[in-house]
């Protein structure tokens, strides 16, 4: 058989076998309209919260629509203590946080005696706690300024310098790359990566080990014929181009229908999306030949997804993990490939920078393509 | 079988290690110092003090910082302006810019929370200091300074330790997708050894139920073991009732085994069956809540939701664990659980129908 021919025969082979089409191409395109469900609405808005208002003077009042004011949350009801507030805290369900405004509160500031408000957020969910506690020191935060000011201007200072001396200093805090702090420019982009690595390995393993199958049951094939060289080329090849068109449908329809940035050249993104195609490919071979049942292609890959996705470094800090974990995750081609992808396509890194990680995809690449040579080799070789 | 017993503690203990960091950090950050000033030193090294940060390079140029950012080096990066102390003497209230990695929002928003607070301490200290020398009377310095301050409790998690979030949704993700696997393999292997007719043969519901019992018991003393490893090994905190939490572990069980059993059914086949239980098990993290709120969740992503029984089981446990509230709050959730009966007669009436077309 020619090369041409083998390829023919693998993409055949690949067609023929619902669960790897089923996996391939409907888990590829399932998981874009699936994974970034929960996330659509970016940030968590408007969180419930309970006043419990001691005070109830004029300043507590505008405290209390400068909290509405806020994106972050709005007021769902008031409680007459603190007692109350807990009880509907645990009963009504639903409420996110709750502001307590103490005796005095008015007084006190007039007499500059520093009231201390009482902020509780609900910390079993931790962006629903960020977002509360957030939204209630924003507020708390401008009505102190703005008593600050009328104390200034009071003194007789004008209003321009009353208004930028009411802080020693303060800090302005920016966020780049995902300057919104969304969700799915968060997730999604990481994720798709990981989504075409997983797949990649399933569909490898389900036809290498069923291939494996079919040997032990004394099926005849094309595989048992070829070389292991050609087998493993052209199955790369054929491997390597579906998923070229599902990166491309990933990284250029579904980023751009989600507003995901891309600020990766094609040639730069191709450059990296190379080299982890052809890791995740020959892992995928070595993986089909070193399972029993194919099925276990299926189990394993969806085992370690949890474990791959933390120890990306884009969740959890690197310098955080346990060296082993660390060591172990460098091994699998989705580190250094969501990494590379993170940086060039969605934090504008130059490709310099990523050099590192693209040396790793070829060394990976390298490593598993003759692991895998050697597999299908010996195969050949016992039959 | 043999897998079922090792596998899921191993890949608990796996889950958990990653992130036995708990929340002490150090982030590497950047710094870019235009003012050598002892205040600016002073910000620096209140910075590096941090739990959460670390100092870890100087740059002599905004453009250098920036480009170790946009390269992940550093994950933040701390501009102090050329006049920093001479604006804070003069009352110009400068501003410090700190650039920080808003694609990895976890690690940023630990730099953000952590930046306000040493800005603001130092702030305070400064304002404060300038207040007594303008003779403000020592008492009083406090509200010049802060007219309000704040008292920020974390309700139901104390330590607000991102480790407790992450593990305590994680591991019951890992749980569903193993049961719901193991499910799908156990009936396979009847299928690999004598063949699914025999094994079905004339009574159906008794072989299925007598398959899966021993499994519905092991997984769910594994179920328990990841609950006693949070609650009572590394001592998180659990105000609610055992008794609750482990029948809503049985009923969690018995769910994603109705879902396992439905998969391998649908068309008797292990490798079909075990797609369809990847497609259906392995977001189930993101659907879990623990780190986007239900509440900002559309329509389409709550109907998903709410066809996983992790989901479920989450409600309860962190209802028990952290709200110790009472189980009658629950029902909602204990009632969806039950809901996967209609699932599991689905998977029974296609077992069943299987065996009599295998007898006629």
């Amino acid at each position: 058989m020619s090369w041409w021919q083998v390829c023919r025969a693998e993409f055949k082979a690949i067609f023929a076998e619902h669960a790897i089409v089923l996996t391939v191409l409907g888990g590829v395109f399932f998981y874009s309209f699936l994974y970034p469900l929960p996330y659509l609405k970016q940030v968590p808005r408007e969180q419930s919260v309970l006043v419990v208002n001691h005070d109830g003077g004029a300043l507590s009042r505008q405290l209390e629509r400068m909290v509405e004011a806020t994106p972050q949350v709005r007021i769902s009801g008031h409680a007459q203590t603190e007692a109350e507030a807990r009880h509907r805290f645990l009963e009504d369900g639903g409420i996110a946080g709750l502001l307590v405004i103490p005796a005095g509160f008015e007084r006190d500031i007039r007499l500059g005696r520093s009231p201390v408000l009482a902020y509780a957020g609900d910390a079993s969910y931790f962006l629903v706690y960020g977002t509360v506690i957030e939204g209630l020191a924003t507020a708390a935060g401008t009505l102190g300024a703005e008593v600050k000011v009328a104390r200034l201007l009071a003194e007789g200072q004008a209003l321009p310098l009353a208004a930028r001396r009411h802080t020693a200093f303060s800090v302005n805090m920016r966020p780049v790359f995902n300057t919104t702090m969304g969700y799915v420019h968060y997730v999604i982009p990481a994720v798709f990566i990981l989504i075409l690595h997983q797949t990649m390995l399933i569909g490898l393993g389900l036809l290498g080990g069923g291939q494996g199958e079919k040997d032990h049951n004394g099926v005849r094939g094309y595989w048992q014929t070829v070389p292991a060289g050609v087998l493993l080329t052209a199955r790369l090849a054929v491997f390597g181009a579906i998923y070229l068109v599902l990166t491309m449908y990933y990284t250029g329809w579904s980023f751009a229908h989600y507003g995901i940035s891309r600020l990766a050249s094609s040639a730069e993104l191709l450059a990296v999306v190379v080299p982890f195609l052809l890791a995740v490919g020959s892992l995928g071979v070595v993986i089909g030949q070193l399972i029993p049942r194919r099925e276990l292609a299926t189990l394993l890959v969806l085992l370690s997804s949890l474990p791959l996705v933390f120890s990306a470094g884009f969740v959890w800090p690197v310098a955080s993990l346990p060296r082993p974990i660390f060591w172990a995750a460098q091994l699998a081609p989705s580190t250094p490939g969501i990494m590379a992808c993170l940086k060039l396509n969605q934090m504008g890194a130059e490709f310099s920078q990523i050099r590192g990680l693209w040396l790793q995809l070829w060394l990976q690449a390298a490593v598993y393509g003759g692991l895998a040579w050697w597999l299908l080799r010996r195969r050949l070789v016992v039959k | 079988m043999a897998t079922a017993v090792w596998l899921p503690p191993l890949l608990f203990i796996l889950f958990w290690w990653i992130f036995s960091a708990g929340s002490s950090f150090d982030l590497p950050i950047g710094v870019v110092d235009l003012d050598h000033t002892s205040l600016s030193r002073t910000l620096t090294r209140q910075c590096d003090a941090s739990s959460v940060l670390a100092i870890d390079r100087q740059f002599a140029t905004v453009a250098e910082g920036q480009r170790a950012l946009t390269g992940g080096e550093i994950y933040g990066l701390l501009v102090i302006p050329a006049n920093l102390a001479n604006d804070t003497v003069k009352g110009l209230a400068p501003q410090p810019t700190v650039f920080y990695n808003g694609q990895f929002i976890l690690i940023g928003k630990q730099i953000n929370g952590a930046m306000q607070q040493v800005v603001g301490t130092l702030s305070a200290q400064v304002g404060g200091l300038q207040a007594l020398a303008r003779g403000t009377a020592p008492p009083a310095v406090v509200g010049q300074v802060a007219p309000v301050r704040g008292q920020i409790t974390a309700l139901f998690n104390r330590h607000t330790n991102y480790a407790e979030f992450l593990v305590s949704g994680g591991l019951p993700a890992i749980w569903q997708i193993l049961i719901v696997c193991l499910t799908v393999l156990a009936l396979a292997a009847e299928k690999r050894h004598g063949g699914l007719e025999q094994w079905a043969g004339r009574q159906p519901v008794r072989a299925l139920l007598v398959k899966l019992a021993p499994y519905t018991l092991l997984l769910w003393l594994q179920g328990l073991l990841f609950l006693v490893g949070m609650y009572g090994w590394l001592g998180w905190p659990m105000h609610g009732s055992w008794t609750v939490l482990i029948l809503a572990q049985l009923l969690t069980v018995l769910a994603c085994q109705a879902m396992g059993s439905l998969f391998f059914l649908l068309g008797r086949d292990e490798v079909r069956g075990l797609s369809l239980a990847a497609a259906y098990a392995a977001p189930g993290f993101a659907f879990m809540c623990v780190t986007f709120p239900a509440t900002d969740m559309g329509w389409p992503a709550l109907v998903w939701r709410s066809l996983l029984p992790v989901t479920h089981y989450i409600e309860i446990q962190i209802h028990q664990a952290n709200y110790g509230g009472s189980s009658l709050d629950l029902w909602p959730s204990f009632a969806a659980l039950l809901l996967f009966a209609v699932p599991a007669s689905v998977a029974v009436s296609l077992l069943r129908r299987f065996s009599r077309e295998v007898a006629a």
